[in-house]
């Protein structure tokens, strides 16, 4: 085998789109229901809808969708934990969240400078007052994290989509880690969902984001 | 980097796991090496415009053998208890649905999975958990490298949504080893060679499966 050059994501642009690839992703579909015991797999595993070809005003709005779930993710722990209604392992996990959330908030400004939009407003109501309620949400708000960056994987140009992929699986990691501390099983489909902007817009607003 | 990828060699839990089943250093460090090269060597005949993509799903496809029978062959190993012996059947379930998925979009471009010899880490607790946390956290830097060089969006969308299942994975059993599940802000991607450098340091890809403990093999491959 020749020897490699380290992975460069200049060297692999978005190449055009594969008529054959419809066939193999329903292949692989129907490979995964086929293989695994796992019913969910049909429901939560579906192609995403592909919007134009990447480019660099795209990733501006791709990142500023993900911009707006860090900021709610950052600012919801950080009320969890002014509030003081964890103890033990969940306030350990909650510090520790909020110090990558917030890495992930600095990232993405600084990545969109003058372009990020605003910072938003929250209101998470009962979502943190107790350790029950932030375990519920937590997980909700982790898995759309997951969901969301996996969705808008297809519109990033390499280069972001490098720098989302770094993101995305802390965010897997999160949501693993507190169902591990509550005793729920951590992981139970072999591929994780993907959302659209306007499922991921729609599901912030319902959590708490406001317009700032 | 902080995956135990580091320890995935013959320094760590792996030594000690050959010593525990009876063989010595030099036979261990000394095995069979060739096979781990070969698997990983494999660079599909296949020259379509799409041969990237099949390179990187069969690269992918061998790191899903690998941990597909490294889960399977632990849960045939009645060796675990508790709630590793739950992952083990659960994750093994899932790795074994990335196989088949893996084979099915590939069809006949897909490589055969290759012998190998876990040197009895599925068949303790501590050493299973450590192992596994090396291999999660190993897939998870694997796919991160390979997702920005696929082409086909479709393609590039499947390994995403797996990803993030072998990031979840990842998190799981560092819980049950009992190290922070998510240590860094960022995860880092590593490069094929990288991956091949660390898979190849264990010596679990062999070219024909070995005896290596007094209980009779337990090979899936």
């Amino acid at each position: 085998m020749p020897p490699r050059a380290p992975l460069d994501v200049q060297d692999a642009p978005p190449g055009p789109a594969d008529p054959e690839d419809a066939t193999r992703a329903q292949l692989f579909h129907r490979a995964i229901v086929a293989g695994g015991a796992i019913v969910g797999a049909a429901a939560t595993w579906g192609l995403p809808q592909l919007t134009s070809a990447a480019s660099k005003e795209q990733d501006a709005r791709v990142l500023n969708l993900v911009l707006a779930l860090e900021y709610t993710e950052a600012a919801f722990y950080q009320e969890a934990l002014d509030k003081g209604g964890l103890q033990g392992d969940l306030r350990e996990y909650a510090k520790i969240v909020l110090e990558h959330e917030k890495a992930h908030l600095a990232f993405l400004k600084k990545a969109l400078g003058s372009a990020a939009e605003p910072a938003p407003r929250h209101e998470f109501g009962e979502k943190t007052k107790d350790a029950e309620a932030f375990t519920a949400a937590a997980l909700t708000l982790e898995d759309l994290a997951v969901a969301t960056y996996n969705g808008q994987a297809v519109n990033l140009t390499p280069a972001s989509l490098k720098a989302a992929a770094r993101i995305v699986s802390v965010e897997g990691r999160h949501a693993a880690w507190i169902r591990s501390i509550v005793g729920d099983v951590p992981a139970t489909e072999p591929t994780d969902p993907s959302l659209k902007e306007h499922e991921t817009r729609s599901r912030l607003s319902d959590f708490g984001w406001k317009a700032g | 980097m902080d995956f135990l990828l580091h320890d995935l060699d013959t320094d760590g839990a792996l030594r000690e796991a050959g010593e525990n089943a009876g063989i010595s250093r030099a036979t261990f460090l000394g095995g069979t090496v060739a096979g781990a090269v070969a698997a990983f060597a494999i660079v599909p005949t296949a020259q379509a415009a799409s041969s990237g993509d099949v390179a990187v799903l069969n690269f992918a496809l061998v790191l899903e053998y690998l941990q597909s029978s490294f889960y399977t062959e632990a849960e045939r190993s009645k060796a675990l208890r508790g709630k590793a012996e739950d992952a083990a059947k659960r994750v093994g379930a899932v790795e074994r649905a990335h196989v088949t998925a893996f084979k099915g979009l590939l069809g006949r471009k897909a490589v055969k999975r290759p012998a190998f010899n876990f040197r009895g880490t599925t068949e303790a607790q501590r050493s299973f958990l450590k192992t596994a946390v090396a291999f999660e956290d190993l897939a998870v830097a694997a796919y991160k490298g390979q997702a920005p060089r696929l082409r086909s969006k479709q393609v590039l969308a499947a390994a995403v949504s797996i990803h993030s299942v072998e990031a979840r994975h990842a998190a799981w059993m560092r819980f049950l080893f009992g190290v922070q599940p998510a240590v860094n802000a960022f995860d880092e991607a590593a490069s094929k060679a990288e991956i091949e450098r660390v898979v190849g340091a264990t010596h679990f890809v062999v070219a024909r499966p070995r005896t290596t403990t007094s209980r009779r093999p337990r090979f899936t491959g």
